[in-house]
């Protein structure tokens, strides 16, 4: 166990603080902020994540014959604490990054590896997930997205939902029912679609929280080329879990711990500023109580993060302990925004636009976005049954 | 960075397992009750297997070894409901090591690594809460020495130890040190509680003119400044680890019984009310888990951020054992609720530790100063 710096450690924060310094935008985080309009605020993301690529700071664990830096562990473990110190924003290709790259990883062809995993990091090809379907949610192995091969084509027709940032995504990890006669989870297949192959079409959803990031994304005689298939025809279940594991996972919590560590400082700030009579929001004892559970909940969200990669350093694939990490996290998460809401207390219902909510609202957007933390990437509910069956073995 | 541990910490771990297990078992820890609650073959055996020379440096006939070494099997100590006066002699044995002066670690820590010293601690006093700025016992200086007066309660084990480490007042600044001294001494006066836990012998002491000279300070004429507050940290530290070992045993136990226990033809853990239950435990533990061990290693490395993970520690383990037994007991129904059974022997050990060395809201507040604090210093 250990948790120091060595002065080449210590260089390499100096370094990233010094580039977060000279890269994010004036006075970022005080009087800069995202943009409000979610097309520019995707724009706006899909840059900064560039500018990452361009300065060297994307793809921090992946290897660098893919574009990565093949950073050390403690290197990944400072990059997200300067990140989260620095407040930076988030970017728009998170399942490129987190997940289609740990599936091609592990399962893609040398030849696939090649083709599609820089230009996740470059941020030319943006990815979106095609999983669930209107019928297939919890029960994911029952998808009806069938895939019939033509020549050296497979067709695709069907249906998925949920599908984020579809709308700005270039590429699509879709799985497809490649064999009817099969039990449901040896007939699944996984593919590559180029998401401009006619006979795609996205339709925006409407989320509760006003925004439109998941879409309805249907498939019409798609075809889509025959080596665009990962790993064995019929084998795309085992696949999935991969990608499963990696949505559910380490790394993807430890980039989100960031997000939330900027909005517990943004929720200290506006407390001090707001008055509870004639104290101070933060001097109320309750306010401080909750606000330190929130603290301490998402620091362990950090540190299960590094006790998690390290096992995977060594060797240990994450598999259903995974499912561990992201209930934990969503969970607490959801308990932040709640919290947060309660230490704005009387503003708490007034969103952005009014001119009298708490940092812009964002603590309004957020909580409303949070509801989603525990139904996508699989519902706690099945997290439960897989901890249960898988971790601890109790009867199915 | 490596937030693991190494083999050689696991075959710790396993060593005192397996030790535990065949010689620290429910009945015996029932039969505990019984005459003056040490199982002096345990201690002996834990010696035996060098428990007590862990945190001692070689040079004093120990082992030499960190707190980061001793989380897995402060954990199994816990798990096996092993309580004072081990625990709380280890904790003094790390206070000897950083802060005694070099004739008190010449003439303790041979012994304590030895295990033929039992030591407790005396911290908490019945008329405030937790927090070193509470505590009254004060020594006031007379011709040769000092004379401590004052109250402490939950002192584990008074009776049976060799020496008790008392945090006190001392002199005409009031300086808050630890002053070792044996209970037989004059003026002290012992009276056992009546606890939730009586499987851990609890006092109220009472301090009558107690003679107290240099000598007995930790650190003796130089004693360092913040030596309270790093007992604290550790006494801490060393709960959190405790909890999270109870906590384990307890998912383990309820697993094991929901495994076998079948109503409405089916074993009751392949209903999804208790296999929820369940999952809720296994996270809460493994979280638990990453704060405790993460506390081990601020406490063991003197980190710049050792209050703040040592609260966070035992805020959420205190939590989490909380959750665990209470659950516990709900899944074995009845059964859970009968004395026989035992579970409540995890439940009553939790509770007592979950109020000890500062409870839940006292953790958070300190996480809350801390956290300012920290984004002060960034401006």
């Amino acid at each position: 166990m250990d948790f120091t710096y060595s002065a080449e450690n210590l260089r390499f924060r100096d370094e990233l603080r010094q580039w977060l310094n000279d890269n994010l935008p004036k006075g970022w985080g005080v009087t800069a902020h995202e943009p409000k309009d979610e097309d520019e605020r995707a724009r706006f993301r899909l840059d900064w994540e560039r500018q990452l690529f361009d300065g060297g700071w994307s793809g921090l664990d992946w290897p660098t014959q893919y574009g990565g830096r093949g950073a050390t562990l403690i290197e990944q473990a400072i990059f997200s604490e300067e990140m989260a110190r620095a407040g930076a924003p988030d970017g728009l290709n998170i399942i490129g990054r987190n997940l289609v790259g740990p599936t091609l990883m592990r399962h893609g062809s040398e030849a696939q590896r090649q083709r599609y995993l820089p230009k996740i990091l470059s941020t030319e090809e943006v990815w979106c997930q095609g999983f669930s379907e209107p019928n297939a949610g919890s029960d994911l192995a029952s998808i009806n997205c069938r895939a019939e091969r033509e020549g050296d084509h497979f067709v695709v027709n069907g249906q998925k939902v949920w599908t984020s940032f579809a709308q700005y995504s270039q590429w699509c990890i879709l799985l497809v029912r490649t064999d009817r006669t099969l039990p449901k989870h040896q007939g699944i297949s996984f593919l590559l679609v180029d998401m401009k192959s006619p006979g795609v079409t996205v339709r925006p959803l409407k989320q509760i929280s006003g925004e439109s990031e998941f879409n309805e994304t249907f498939f019409e005689d798609v075809r889509v080329p025959a080596e665009n298939i990962v790993g064995e025809l019929n084998g795309g279940w085992k696949i999935a879990q991969t990608t499963l594991a990696a949505e559910r996972g380490p790394g993807d919590a430890m980039a989100r711990q960031i997000r939330f560590k900027r909005e517990l400082d943004r929720l200290i700030a506006a407390a001090a500023a707001l008055k509870r009579g004639s104290v101070s929001a933060i001097d109320d004892p309750v306010l401080r109580q909750k606000i330190a559970k929130s603290i301490v909940e998402i620091e362990i969200m950090r540190l299960s993060c590094l006790r998690s990669l390290s096992k995977m350093v060594k060797g240990s694939a994450p598999g259903a302990t995974a499912s561990m990490l992201k209930l934990y996290w969503s969970h607490a998460a959801q308990g932040m925004y709640e919290t947060a809401l309660e230490t704005v207390g009387h503003l708490a219902p007034l969103t952005d636009g009014d001119p009298l909510a708490p940092a812009d609202g964002a603590f309004q957007l957020g909580f409303l976005q949070s509801r989603a933390f525990t139904i996508y990437s699989g519902s706690s509910e099945i997290q439960r049954n897989i901890i249960a069956e898988r971790v601890l073995g109790l009867p199915r | 960075m490596d937030f693991d541990f190494s083999d050689q910490q696991y075959l710790f771990q396993e060593t005192f397992k397996t030790f535990l297990e065949e010689n620290h078992d429910l009945r015996k820890h029932v039969a505990l009750l019984e005459d003056d609650g040490i199982d002096a073959d345990l201690w002996q055996g834990l010696a035996d297997l060098g428990l007590f020379a862990m945190l001692v440096p070689e040079q004093f006939g120990g082992l030499g070894l960190s707190f980061v070494d001793m989380a897995l099997v402060l954990e199994e100590l816990g798990r096996a409901l092993v309580g004072a006066p081990v625990v709380e002699t280890i904790v003094a044995t790390n206070m000897v090591v950083r802060h005694g002066s070099a004739s008190q670690q010449a003439c303790l820590l041979p012994l304590l690594a030895a295990g033929k010293l039992r030591v407790t601690t005396a911290l908490v006093e019945p008329k405030s809460g937790f927090g070193e700025q509470n505590i009254q016992a004060c020594a006031t200086a007379t011709g040769n020495g000092w004379r401590l007066n004052g109250h402490k309660i939950m002192v584990p084990h008074a009776a049976a130890a060799d020496l008790i480490m008392v945090a006190a007042r001392i002199g005409p600044m009031q300086a808050l040190r630890l002053v070792l001294l044996e209970p037989q001494r004059d003026g002290v006066a012992l009276r056992e509680h009546s606890t939730m836990d009586p499987a851990c012998r609890f006092y109220a002491l009472t301090f009558d003119n107690v003679v107290v000279d240099a000598d007995d300070i930790l650190g003796a004429a130089d004693p360092h400044p913040a030596s309270l507050t790093r007992l604290m940290d550790v006494s801490s530290a060393v709960a959190a680890l405790q909890l999270t070992g109870i906590a384990g045993k307890v998912l383990d136990i309820a697993v094991a019984y929901a495994t076998q226990r079948v109503q409405f033809g089916k074993p009751i853990g392949s209903f999804q009310a208790i296999k929820h239950k369940c999952a809720d435990m296994a996270v809460a533990i493994d979280a638990a888990r990453s704060a405790a061990y993460y506390g081990a290693w601020a406490v063991a490395e003197d980190a710049p951020d050792r209050a703040k993970a040592v609260s966070i520690a035992k805020s959420f383990c205190g939590d989490t054992a909380r959750l665990v037994c209470n659950e516990g007991i709900q899944i074995h129904g009845g059964m859970g609720f009968t004395w026989e059974l035992g579970l409540h022997w995890y439940l009553r050990r939790a509770k007592v530790l979950e109020f000890s060395h500062g409870d839940a809201a006292f953790h958070r507040e300190r996480v809350m100063a801390a956290t300012l604090a920290e984004l002060e210093g960034q401006e």
